[in-house]
């Protein structure tokens, strides 16, 4: 778990390619701790702790509404590894979860500015800010709509 | 007709019954709301508050569906059987929602007064019974609202609500329902407890409303086939018993977009 995490560049899409809609789409959030606010920004440098939305590489955020920790025994709160396809139970708890942040205008000012790829850096923020390390996710990717 | 129970006056109405906006009741319908809250309050078995807010959290098993696909149906059908619960306290009762797109103040008056007309307001927070706290120190629900202007925009519920897939909009739309979770705090701001909060449940009328309003955005968009069979443990319902609201008694009474509440 992390405060704050930046990706490697993400490709964005050629000038050329006309799209009415870009989403980057987060996979395998983690839900199991303190509920939290995720900023995001696309090509920024030096963002802090308390980056806010007038900062200008902001291109939005998300929120995930947390379990707050275990209250079962031990093992309660592991996700299986593997799944019987006979297993009629509900899904785990806390089977990772997806967000998706619409950015069109943002990838589209980048794009106007002759950036091709832009790296990704997500802010978490908890109620009072007191245990920020809540952030882990598997990976994200930016698709585009035409 | 010895024997027979006395004739009931909780017999509800034959009729669909509108949910309303929290910041329209009337004080007649504010105080019978207040009433089906507190008369539920005062009933330890299953047809009681503190039951139902426990479905939701704790006490174990957590049984709601977040992060989830079937996020919106598993909450429509929590929704039905809680207002079917607070009806037999007071006929004819119905969840009011919570239009937090609305910034005007923020939690709205009938959750916001600590006491109405003289007297506690059930409306206002909860006890939360003992097997249902993350501390032992948590007897009572709690809020810290943050800065009205940070709960959503209207644009944002708009922008989430052009979303043709299903899938899509009901991620956008948890994440933004999420936030009001984080935007109230204290006990709302998690999934163990949130449902203890009286707030709780109109901010979940919200977003059923919302997704009340999608398909008539959309026609012919709807839940994937792949989803209408899968059960809503623990209710007896599907997902395709969620669809219609009109089956389940209930419409909402504004069928316009965010900032109509």
């Amino acid at each position: 778990m992390v405060e704050k995490f930046t990706t490697e560049p993400i490709e964005l899409p050629p000038l050329d390619h006309s799209f009415e809609r870009c989403d980057l789409i987060f996979y395998g959030l983690d839900h199991s701790g303190a509920s939290f606010e995720a900023r995001v920004f696309m090509d920024a440098r030096g963002v802090s702790r308390d980056a806010g939305d007038d900062h200008r590489a902001y291109v939005g955020s998300f929120f995930i509404l947390g379990h707050g920790g275990c209250f079962g025994d031990v093992g309660h709160c592991d996700i299986p590894a593997e799944r019987d396809p006979f297993d009629l139970r509900p899904a785990h708890q806390l089977e990772p979860a997806i967000r998706i942040l619409t950015v069109t205008d943002a990838v589209r000012a980048l794009l106007e500015h002759d950036v091709k790829a832009a790296k990704v850096t997500v802010v978490a923020q908890t109620e009072g800010r007191a245990v920020n390390d809540v952030l882990a996710f598997e990976r994200v990717r930016l698709a585009t709509y035409a | 007709m010895s024997g027979a129970s006395p004739p009931t006056t909780r017999l509800a109405p034959r009729a669909l019954r509108h949910r309303r906006s929290a910041r329209r009741l009337t004080q007649g319908q504010q105080e019978d709301f207040r009433q089906a809250i507190s008369g539920a309050q005062g009933v330890g078995d299953d047809r009681g508050y503190q039951y139902w807010a426990g479905i939701h959290g704790l006490p174990l098993p957590i049984s709601c569906v977040h992060h989830r696909e079937l996020f919106l149906p598993w909450h429509r059908a929590y929704l039905y059987f809680f207002e079917k619960a607070l009806q037999d306290q007071v006929a004819g009762v119905t969840l009011p929602w919570w239009d937090w797109t609305n910034h005007a103040e923020g939690v709205p008056g009938p959750y916001a007064r600590r006491k109405v007309n003289g007297r506690k307001n059930p409306l206002f927070d909860s006890p939360i019974q003992t097997s249902g706290r993350e501390s032992p120190g948590q007897t009572r629900t709690t809020r810290a609202p943050g800065d009205p202007s940070r709960l959503p925009s209207a644009a944002a519920v708009e922008a989430v609500l052009e979303n043709r897939d299903f899938f899509t909009f009901q991620t956008q739309l948890e994440s933004i329902h999420d936030g009001v979770h984080v935007w109230v705090a204290g006990t709302m701001s998690s999934i163990a407890t949130s449902a203890y909060d009286p707030l709780f449940w109109a901010h979940h009328t919200m977003i059923d409303r919302l997704w009340y309003l999608w398909p008539l955005r959309h026609p012919g968009a709807g839940v994937p086939a792949s989803l209408l069979d899968r059960a809503l443990a623990p209710f007896p319902m599907t997902v395709r018993d969620t669809l219609e609201v009109s089956q389940l008694g209930y419409d909402y009474a504004a069928a316009q977009g965010p900032g109509h509440g």
